[in-house]
C-alpha cells in the first residue's frame, strides 16, 4: 500500500526518568523535530511522560513473519528455561516475559 | 476575593482589556476546533484540537478572572451576549479558510500572543501577571508547533509556497488588527499594566518579517532603521466590536445551544 503523506515515525514513550522507553504508536511527520511536537500532541497530553522518542520507521531494521525458522525451537530447549526456583517477586515480571511456560 | 484595580486606572479600562484578551482566545479557539475532522492529516487534527482546547482554556482563566471583578459568570459572559459586543480582533473572527491560512493565522497570533503574555508577565496588576505566566509557558508550544509549519511550507513545494504565500498576503493585515488600542490604552500603560500596543507590534514585526523571508515569503512591511513599519493598512475596529458578519454567524453557531435554553443548567 502506497502512503503519499509523510514519512512515518515510531514514537517512544517514558512515563517516569529510570523506567523504559514505551512503543506507543506512530505519527507522520516531515522531519525528526516536527516528529517530536506532533507525538507530543498525540502520545502526551492525556499520559503521564518525561520523554519521547521518534525514530523512522524505515529505520528499524526488522525480522520477516515469513521466516519460519528465525524463532523456531526445533529442539526442546525448555532446560535453558529460568524456572524451578522461586524468584523474588520483585524480578519476576522480567522473568515471566522470557520463558514459554504460559 | 476582591481584587483591587492598580492606582490611576479604571476598572472599566482594565476590565475592558481582559475582555478583549479573553474574547480573542475564545474565537481563535472556535476557529481552530473548526479543523476536526478536516485537516489535511490526522496528526494536525489532533494538533489543533488540543491547540482549540488549549485556547479555550486561556479565555476561560481570563474570563474567571473577569468574573471576579465584574460578578458575571464566564457563561454569562460568552453565551449571553450580542455579536457586536465581543471586542476579539477581526482575525480570529474569519473562517479557518485554506489550511494554509489557519497556519499562517495561528503563527501570527502564537507570536503576538507570547510577546504580549512575556510583557504582562511584568505586569503591575498581580493576577494578569500571574495568568500571563502560565499561558506564556503554553503558547510557548503553540508557536513551536505554527513556527514550524511555517518554517517548513513556506518554500517546501510550488504549492505550499503559492498557497502560503496568498495566505500570508491574506492573514497579514488582519493580524495588525490584533494592535489595535485598547480603550484607555494609555492610563493602562502608564500605570504599569500593559505595554503599548504599538510597541508589541514593533515587537511582532521585528520577530515574524525574518521568519518568512528565510521561507521566501514577502510581507508588505519595509525596514526603516532598526524596525519594520507595514506598507498595509491594520484590519482593525474588532476591538469596539465592529465586526464582519463572520462574527455574527460564529457567535449564532456557539449560542445556538445555550440559547435553546437560557436558564438551563449544564
Amino acid at each position: 500500500m502506497s502512503d503519499t503523506q509523510w514519512e512515518t515515525y515510531e514514537v517512544f514513550h517514558q512515563s517516569r526518568r529510570g523506567k523504559s522507553h514505551e512503543h506507543v504508536g506512530s505519527v507522520h511527520a516531515p522531519d525528526p523535530q516536527m516528529a517530536l511536537q506532533l507525538a507530543r500532541d498525540q502520545f502526551a497530553r492525556r499520559l503521564e511522560c518525561v520523554s519521547l522518542w521518534v525514530v523512522r520507521s524505515k529505520d528499524i531494521t526488522l525480522t520477516d513473519y515469513q521466516d519460519p525458522l528465525f524463532f523456531s525451537q526445533i529442539f526442546d530447549k525448555s532446560y535453558r528455561d529460568p524456572k524451578g526456583f522461586d524468584a523474588p517477586a520483585k524480578i519476576d515480571p522480567t522473568l515471566k516475559g522470557s520463558g514459554d511456560d504460559d | 476575593m476582591t481584587i483591587e484595580v492598580p492606582q490611576g486606572v479604571s476598572r472599566e479600562a482594565l476590565t475592558g482589556c481582559i475582555l478583549a484578551l479573553a474574547d480573542d482566545e475564545l474565537m481563535l479557539g472556535h476557529r481552530d476546533s473548526e479543523w476536526t475532522g478536516h485537516s489535511p492529516i490526522i496528526e494536525e487534527d489532533i494538533a489543533f484540537a488540543n491547540i482549540a482546547q488549549d485556547e479555550l482554556g486561556h479565555s476561560l482563566a481570563w474570563y474567571t478572572l473577569l468574573g471576579q471583578m465584574n460578578g458575571q459568570s464566564p457563561d454569562r459572559m460568552v453565551f449571553e451576549r450580542r455579536w457586536q459586543e465581543f471586542t476579539c480582533c477581526r482575525l480570529v473572527t474569519y473562517p479557518k479558510g485554506d489550511f494554509a491560512y489557519t497556519v499562517a493565522r495561528q503563527y501570527f497570533f502564537d507570536a503576538a500572543e507570547d510577546i504580549r503574555m512575556q510583557s504582562m508577565g511584568r505586569s503591575v496588576f498581580g493576577p494578569m501577571k500571574e495568568l500571563a505566566a502560565k499561558i506564556s509557558a503554553e503558547e510557548g508550544y503553540h508557536l513551536l508547533h505554527s513556527h514550524g509549519l511555517v518554517e517548513r511550507l513556506g518554500d517546501a513545494t510550488e504549492e505550499s509556497h503559492r498557497r502560503m504565500q496568498e495566505a500570508v498576503d491574506i492573514a497579514f493585515p488582519q493580524a495588525l488588527g490584533i494592535f489595535e488600542q485598547f480603550k484607555e490604552e494609555e492610563k493602562l500603560v502608564e500605570a504599569g499594566v500593559i505595554v503599548q500596543s504599538t510597541r508589541l507590534q514593533e515587537q511582532w514585526l521585528k520577530t515574524i518579517v525574518p521568519v518568512l523571508k528565510k521561507v521566501s515569503l514577502k510581507v508588505p512591511a519595509e525596514k526603516k532603521g532598526n524596525s519594520y513599519v507595514p506598507r498595509v493598512p491594520a484590519d482593525s475596529g474588532g476591538r469596539v466590536g465592529r465586526h464582519s458578519d463572520d462574527l455574527r454567524q460564529l457567535v449564532d453557531d456557539m449560542q445556538l445551544v445555550y440559547q435553546m435554553a437560557p436558564s438551563g443548567r449544564w
